[in-house]
């Protein structure tokens, strides 16, 4: 019998890859020979667009990095202008840019773990429960910003606008809900035996394979590398809060989710830490200024998906002469490919997920 | 003899165990609104399409300057006499509209603001590229939501 190497096109229009990714897989049968990830489908030049907008007007741009963390890629973006401007937000602004992020990054994480659990045919149901939850802190965010998705509430120099008591009250409430509802995956999905075998021992990334490949965020922790911006680099008033970075053992696809559902539980610790201790003030940020930035710098902030890196260099003009992002989806992504040689394809389909990439970030 | 394996059993559990969690959603409240019967309520501080006070602007141009894809377009005469500009058109394109709200932000007489309608399709693509701000009508079809009535 003749057997011969068979290329299947997965992607771009592929339900399990979530966005627009392309990968040509080589397969012998059910395995994967070789794997060679097509990105640029979502390509739209925003690196680009950022040498013709002043840093201003680059803010919503940012929103359309990553579009399921938009507050962490406004945080980065303003956190790396305030570096280079040499200014400082008011106290008030930095412990609601801390709770916005925390509470988009438990957003971004209930999307990731649920879509993950749907790629191993968990069919519907986590998707719907985790949109449920999600469904609470964007009802927060549009009452704090005025969308659901495209926030543009971090400013340079501040916020948009100011926390009310009402919002403060949501906040409260959903830290209550989510610290009950939160256990409800760890019964559906966590110690379930199907979910287990599934991915456990699947796509195992080593703590030397990460740093080679660069591998940030959840990813990287699962792996056993204890290795958190907001911990190790702290920014913003993070170094105020006592937390924990939870790590994973071994590094497989569980561990990844495992330490997403442990991070969610940390950050509901900070939310409710930063709640307490918020001071008064305005927190408003004055917009209509024009920058004339000079210099370069580099900021680095913990984003849900990882090291989310903005290296911004200003010549004196009002628009920046260069601007780099170092997204971290692009950086796990690249670990893919070595990742799932040698599995089924449907195990492929689960080393993806657990990987929680975003197309948008990737191709910018 | 034919064995059952043990992850059979365990596997039974987790399922038996799925169901719990799912039956004890069965009574909780809907979060899901029935939308084209119902309509939510926007927030206060909901960006929907940019709308315009024509009496209240003063031509300053802030909000033309701001917007991050040039989606506003603003021309204006000056008034020899009172030496003050005097508004003649303002159109808005839709469709390149980011809904960032920076335009609003900047503008000193609070005459350009985002209403609550975001019910934004059309038929003709020329009537999105170019919204005329000037005419009260001009989000007619959309009913209740261009009154502002949306927001809360």
């Amino acid at each position: 019998m003749v057997t011969e190497e068979l290329i299947v096109n997965m992607g771009p229009q592929h339900p399990s890859t979530h966005g627009v990714l392309y990968l040509e897989l080589k397969l012998d049968g059910e395995i994967i020979v070789e794997c060679r990830p097509n990105i640029g489908y979502l390509h739209r030049s925003i690196e680009k667009i950022a040498e013709n907008r002043t840093l201003v007007q680059f803010v919503p741009f940012t929103d359309r990095l990553d579009y399921l963390a938009s507050m962490n890629d406004n945080l980065g973006f303003c956190l790396a202008a305030e570096k280079l401007l040499q200014i400082e937000a008011p106290a008030r602004a930095q412990y609601l840019r801390v709770i916005v992020a925390e509470l988009n990054r438990i957003a971004s994480h209930l999307l990731a773990i649920s879509t993950f659990a749907q790629d191993l045919g968990a069919y519907a149901t986590p998707l719907f429960f985790a949109m449920r939850d999600r469904q609470k802190v964007v009802q927060i965010f549009d009452e704090l910003c005025g969308q659901r998705l495209t926030y543009n509430y971090i400013r340079i120099g501040g916020v948009a606008g100011d926390m009310t008591p009402e919002i403060a009250r949501m906040i409260g409430e959903f830290v209550l809900y989510f610290r009950k509802m939160v256990n409800d995956y760890d019964e559906l999905l966590t110690h379930n035996i199907i979910f287990k075998v599934r991915s456990k021992g699947i796509g195992i990334i080593s703590k030397e394979f990460a740093l080679d490949y660069a591998v940030t965020g959840p990813s990287l922790r699962a792996s056993g590398f204890k290795w958190d911006v907001r911990k190790d680099e702290p920014y913003l008033v993070y170094d105020k809060f006592d937390f924990d970075v939870p790590v994973g053992a071994n590094g497989d696809a569980w561990d990844r989710y495992y330490v997403r559902i442990q991070e969610m539980r940390e950050s509901l610790r900070i939310i409710e830490q930063a709640m307490g201790a918020i001071p008064e003030g305005d927190p408003v940020a004055k917009v209509n200024k024009v920058f004339r930035p000079s210099g370069e710098v580099y900021m680095r902030t913990e984003s849900p998906r990882g090291d989310l890196g903005f290296y911004i260099v200003g010549t004196g003009e009002t628009f920046p002469y260069r601007l780099k992002i170092r997204a971290p989806s692009f950086s796990n992504i690249a670990a893919l490919a070595p990742l799932i040689k040698g599995l089924n394809v449907s195990d492929a389909v689960c080393a993806l997920g657990s990987l929680d990439i975003v197309m948008g970030e990737i191709d910018r | 003899m034919f064995k059952i394996p043990l992850d059979f059993f365990q596997g039974v559990l987790s399922i038996l165990k799925g169901f719990v969690v799912t039956g004890r959603s069965m009574f909780r409240k809907p979060v899901t609104i029935e939308y084209p019967l119902k309509k939510a309520v926007m927030t206060e501080r909901f960006r929907g399409m940019a709308d315009l006070r024509p009496e209240k602007c003063i031509s300053c141009m802030q909000c033309v300057r701001i917007c991050p894809t040039a989606a506003l377009d603003l021309v204006s005469v000056m008034n020899p006499e009172t030496k003050k500009k005097v508004l003649q058109s303002f159109c808005f394109n839709a469709e390149l509209c980011c809904f960032c709200g920076l335009c609003q932000e900047v503008c000193p007489t609070k005459a350009i603001f985002l209403n609550a309608v975001y019910e934004v399709a059309y038929y003709k693509r020329s009537d999105v590229t170019s919204i005329d701000l000037m005419k009260p009508d001009k989000y007619a079809h959309v009913g209740e939501l261009a009154s502002g009535k949306g927001k809360k």
